[in-house]
């Protein structure tokens, strides 16, 4: 645990900043599980409720940069602080990103339950169910500096993008019989991938969350040593 | 021995221009530098810092013995060296050291004489009186000061005529005039404005490829910007020397960490 900084106000802004970031976590997770739940249950309301709150996450990433901005300009922030700064702003851009394909996972379920076909949604699940533990894991690892579950994802990432590949095969299969619900096999598998997507945006939220803690780039296999860090 | 004055002085026996090897160091009973360690090495800019009373300026004002003048001082423990001379051999002469290690302080102090004058004083001091070897090299130290272009059509006026950062630049190449190998600065932009610190750290970044610089500052920032090293002190002791961009992004020591960003309590 730190300790506070002499000039408190530092510790304001962030305080701020990282509740911010969470705040934004915990619009996007809902907004995911909102817009698998309207995938699954054919609700069109919802649907409409995930598109329409993705703004919400959109504002959100717009004042953490901003805020972030003015913590660099006001504080000069070096070390850990300047990793949080920095680190919290790439975590909302990626948050940013997974809100979106919430946002087109639920414009999928629209033009599912549109439709008056019935369809094996339950398929993708399982993805849902390994994307959403990712993007739980990556956020704890961010907001406990918990380094070892952070570089743990990519792992859990390889089995998702697994998973991800036999859903999409077993779809494209189901595809040359499909008479009337090629499409919505299509809209299906588009929604595999954005799960797919997902969890490689949550491994990105984890590898910055062990250089918050650690200073060390584990982004790339071949740059773990940064020379310019001494790591 | 050789002669510090004498160029070159001897071929460096490593790429250290100063060597501190266990320096403790005390003002009578208070011991001010305990057991300190380090190499500055050529070329380099390395910058001390610490809180007040950590032994920053001391120890910069061990490396060219300006700590002799102040009665009850002294080294109790280890050496210094300069290009691989120790400082306190009995046939080092002090005077001499001092225009090898260069020293410009935090509060400018040209002569109360001409621009010219106070560059070429230490030419004159060293027993230079070619006036044209002594004016060519004023005019090459004011131009690598970056102040030739501000004061050539006044070189006979009053230095203290100049302001507080062009003063601070003329004593930066009243020091270099003499061709030092190492230069300390202590809080040379401490009375400066922006745009004075800025020229004064813009000089030092071009300098470096000729002097070694030392410089203690209070300022994170200006350690960040032009240091390529940075050694953090606490209260007589060495806490951390490493490159400066490992010391400001993932400082080793806790305590480092705790005082660059502003947690020291």
């Amino acid at each position: 645990m730190n300790q506070p900084h002499i000039f408190h106000e530092i510790d304001n802004a962030m305080t701020g900043l990282k509740d911010k970031v969470l705040l934004m976590a915990s619009l996007t997770r809902q907004n995911l599980e909102r817009a698998i739940q309207a995938l699954l249950t054919r609700d069109l309301d919802l649907s409409r409720m995930v598109i329409g709150d993705d703004s919400d996450v959109d504002d959100l990433e717009v004042k953490i940069d901003q805020q972030g901005m003015d913590i660099l300009v006001r504080f000069h922030p070096v070390a850990s602080d300047l990793r949080l700064v920095i680190t919290s702003m790439k975590t909302a851009h990626n948050l940013e990103r997974i809100s979106d394909h919430a946002v087109t996972i639920a414009k999928r379920a629209k033009k599912i339950c549109k439709s008056s076909e019935p369809l094996e949604t339950t398929i993708i699940e399982p993805l849902y169910t390994m994307a959403e533990k990712l993007l739980r894991d990556a956020l704890l690892a961010y907001t406990d500096t918990n380094t070892e579950l952070g570089a743990s994802l990519k792992s859990c990432d390889k089995v998702l993008d697994t998973a991800h590949k036999e859903v999409v095969a077993l779809l494209s299969s189901r595809l040359e019989n499909a008479n009337g619900r090629a499409e919505n096999l299509l809209h299906l598998i588009l929604v595999a991938r954005s799960l797919e997507r997902i969890g490689d945006l949550a491994v990105n939220i984890g590898e910055d969350a062990v250089f918050l803690t650690e200073a060390r780039d584990i982004r790339h296999s071949q740059l773990k040593e940064s020379p310019d860090t001494g790591t | 021995m050789p002669d510090l004055l004498e160029k070159p002085v001897t071929a460096p026996t490593s790429t250290a221009a100063v060597e501190i090897r266990n320096v403790s160091f005390s003002y009578g009973s208070s011991q001010a530098l305990k057991d300190i360690t380090l190499d500055l090495k050529e070329n380099e800019v390395t910058a001390f810092i610490g809180p007040s009373g950590c032994g920053k300026s001391t120890l910069l004002r061990c490396i060219n013995r300006m700590n002799d003048e102040i009665i009850g001082t002294r080294i109790t423990h280890g050496e210094i060296l300069v290009e691989g001379i120790n400082i306190h051999h009995p046939s080092v002469d002090v005077v001499k050291l001092r225009r090898d290690v260069g020293m410009v302080f935090q509060k400018s102090n040209p002569f109360p004489s001409s621009i010219f004058e106070n560059v070429a004083f230490g030419l004159r001091m060293r027993g230079e009186r070619n006036k044209t070897v002594i004016a060519q090299t004023v005019e090459e130290s004011l131009k690598s000061a970056a102040l030739w272009d501000e004061v050539k059509d006044r070189l006979q006026e009053s230095a203290l005529g100049l302001s507080g950062g062009q003063q601070q630049r003329l004593c930066i190449a009243r020091t270099i005039a003499v061709k030092p190998l190492v230069v300390l600065m202590d809080e040379p932009c401490s009375a400066l404005d922006p745009i004075a610190t800025a020229k004064v750290e813009e000089l030092i970044w071009n300098l470096k490829h000729d002097y070694t610089f030392v410089i203690v500052t209070h300022n994170m920032q200006q350690a960040a910007r032009v240091s390529d090293r940075t050694a953090f002190f606490y209260m007589g002791e060495l806490i951390e020397f490493s490159d400066t961009k490992r010391m400001f992004s993932n400082p080793r020591v806790r305590k480092t960490e705790e005082y660059i960003t502003g947690r020291f309590g």
